[in-house]
């Protein structure tokens, strides 16, 4: 009896301090969206950002098309990009039991910037449901990287961090260099080329509808690919042994960690290219919040991410203003430090 | 009466390094039974095999009279568990929220713990005494507690058959008799008891059965004081051990003769 009781109170009490703050970190992006919408070379107010989204262009004027059809697309591509690369973020430290693993420093931002490249030069004119060859190879090209990198840092079912580390780095300036090789080998400096070289840098630029219905797309089905596989990383950071001992098929389970977090990095990378540490810092955050739990931390990921992603391109387009920097910029004035801070803290707990 | 474990020429190997060969022996249900042998004779490993981790080269393992490749692995979960030597937790979990994970063989990809794994859970705690560090990280525990957070997780998966790798070590004296006791305790609740163990002086008293594995892998089954003989063990565990040659040649005084 007594038992019963611990049992239920076990279950209550945290759900009532997580469900707030996820109202709450729901309740800062909408915030931070109708913030980051107003401000840019023409100043609009929050009353005209909420009365130019709720009736489209109806409301007339110069300020509601600036908001509909340049900002909107570029928040919400912030948005997708931000949430994609967080929550990939928190897959692959899942996958590698290790809290440095993330879309840029393992590769396969990379990995899919090359491929979408290879799409964008190869197959320009492939259309698949809307879905063009850069996405798809995208997608291909994030797979690859990870799947090479998985078999070169992993000894014994262990990803000591050194080598994790050195195996990113080698691969990643492979994929970065063989990717500026294309932005070379086409003479006419053309559009796919300015494309490919604000893909190594990692720019929001303004994308077009069906490029954020695409990515919305692939984003969504990550997302729900990842729920049913939160509760695993839970099971399988106790060590693969322990997995396979309470009947994790552990292989599969990597493999589909690897599909989702390949799908997720190709569509944020198809919108944004290679923007680094996202995916480093912003899992990191959550966790120092709400412990290691993947269940609770994959919404939260996500929408932290989101919104750490909105802030950084609202920066970058206007701390310069009235030119712009690249939102990889930003990130990596920011994630850099963090990722040293990071590493020299795990030092003592992966030793080699 | 079928017995609970079989292993029926058993064979096992690390790509070309044989570890285990030709091994035969059962346990029944409520056994509580200590592992020993020399160091690398293939205890863990032959764990591992009933565990279900690794399959056997040749030969098969049996749970409750069924072979291990005819069941799911869900199954096998919840038959038996293994409390591993090594465990290591790379993020900051809680005693409980790795306690939960001994839920996971009853649990389907999207539903959460229901009641009956919670009161498994309490269970488990209340068990191995560890239901006061509920929050605490298990990073963060001394090396007793640890181990019972261990036990708790491996009770968590409600097995009938509990395997124990080498449960006592790197604790204290007063830490290895209170270990042995909750194993006592757990054994009377009914779960049979299979623990490869280093320190031979624990074993009588807190092990109905004995089973030794020897270098050349034969297995020896039996009482206690059947198998702790000074004979059996000395020719096991190689012991008096072969002297270090430079003692030799300076004609030192065995250690057990300056005693």
């Amino acid at each position: 009896m007594e038992t019963e009781i611990a049992a239920k109170t076990a279950s209550g009490s945290s759900m009532r301090v997580y469900l707030p703050i996820v109202a709450f970190l729901l309740v800062v992006l909408a915030g931070v969206l109708v913030l980051s919408m107003g401000m840019g070379a023409t100043k609009i107010g929050a009353r005209k950002v909420l009365t130019s989204l709720l009736m489209g262009h109806g409301s007339g004027g110069t300020d509601s098309v600036i908001l509909i059809e340049i900002r909107l697309p570029r928040v919400l591509a912030s948005v997708l990009v931000g949430a994609a690369l967080s929550v990939a973020g928190l897959l692959f430290q899942g996958l590698f039991r290790n809290p440095m693993a993330d879309p840029y420093v393992i590769g396969s931002s990379g990995g899919a910037a090359l491929g979408a490249g290879i799409g964008l030069f190869l197959l320009p004119r492939f259309s698949f449901l809307g879905f063009g060859a850069a996405a798809a190879m995208a997608f291909v090209g994030s797979v690859a990287t990870i799947a090479l990198v998985y078999w070169l840092a992993r000894t014994n079912g262990r990803v000591p961090v050194v080598t994790l580390l050195l195996a990113g780095f080698a691969v990643s300036t492979m994929l970065s260099y063989s990717t500026y090789f294309l932005v070379v080998l086409d003479d006419n400096f053309g559009l796919r080329t300015r494309v490919l070289a604000s893909w190594l840098t990692g720019v929001i630029a303004v994308p077009r509808w069906s490029q954020v219905e695409v990515t919305a797309t692939m984003i969504g089905f990550g997302l729900i690919f990842c729920y049913p596989l939160a509760r695993r990383l839970n099971t399988l950071a106790l060590g693969d042994d322990y997995a396979r001992q309470v009947g994790v098929h552990v292989e599969k389970t990597h493999l589909a960690i690897i599909l989702a977090g390949s799908l997720l990095t190709a569509a944020a990378v198809s919108l944004g290219g290679i923007i680094s540490f996202v995916g480093l810092i912003v899992p990191h955050m959550a966790r120092l919040v709400l412990g290691p739990d993947h269940v609770r931390l994959l919404p939260v990921t996500a929408i932290t991410g989101a919104i750490f992603l909105v802030l950084a391109d609202t920066l970058a387009r206007t701390v310069l203003a009235p030119s712009e920097i690249p939102v990889g910029l930003i990130t990596a004035f920011i994630g850099g430090p963090f990722f040293l801070y990071l590493l020299r803290r795990t030092r003592r707990e992966y030793t080699l | 009466m079928t017995p609970f474990l079989e292993l029926l020429n058993v064979s096992f190997s690390y790509e070309r390094n044989s570890v285990l060969e030709d091994l035969n022996f059962t346990m029944e249900q409520g056994e509580c039974a200590a592992l020993i042998g020399p160091n690398g004779v293939g205890k863990t490993t032959l764990l591992r095999l009933a565990a279900g981790i690794v399959a056997c080269s040749q030969g098969s393992v049996s749970l409750d009279g069924r072979k291990f490749d005819t069941l799911l692995r869900g199954e096998a979960a919840r038959m038996v568990a293994l409390v591993p030597q090594r465990f290591e937790v790379p993020f900051d979990f809680t005693v409980e929220q790795i306690v939960e994970q001994g839920r996971t063989p009853y649990l389907g990809l999207f539903s959460g713990l229901g009641r009956q794994d919670r009161i498994a859970v309490e269970r488990a705690l209340d068990l191995t005494a560890v239901t006061s560090l509920r929050k605490r990280v298990f990073n963060e525990l001394s090396g007793g507690e640890r181990q019972r957070v261990k036990i708790a997780l491996g009770l968590a998966q409600e097995p009938r058959l509990l395997l124990l790798d080498e449960p006592t070590q790197n604790l204290d004296l007063g830490r290895q008799l209170e270990l042995l006791d909750y194993i006592r305790v757990l054994n009377d609740e009914g779960v049979t008891i299979l623990a490869a163990m280093h320190d031979l002086q624990l074993i009588p008293g807190a092990f109905s059965s004995v089973l030794l594995l020897e270098p050349d892998h034969e297995i020896r089954k039996g009482d206690p004081q059947d198998i702790l003989q000074p004979e059996i063990l000395e020719r096991a565990f190689d012991c008096p051990p072969r002297r270090h040659p430079r003692l030799v040649a300076e004609n030192r005084v065995p250690l057990e003769k300056t005693r």
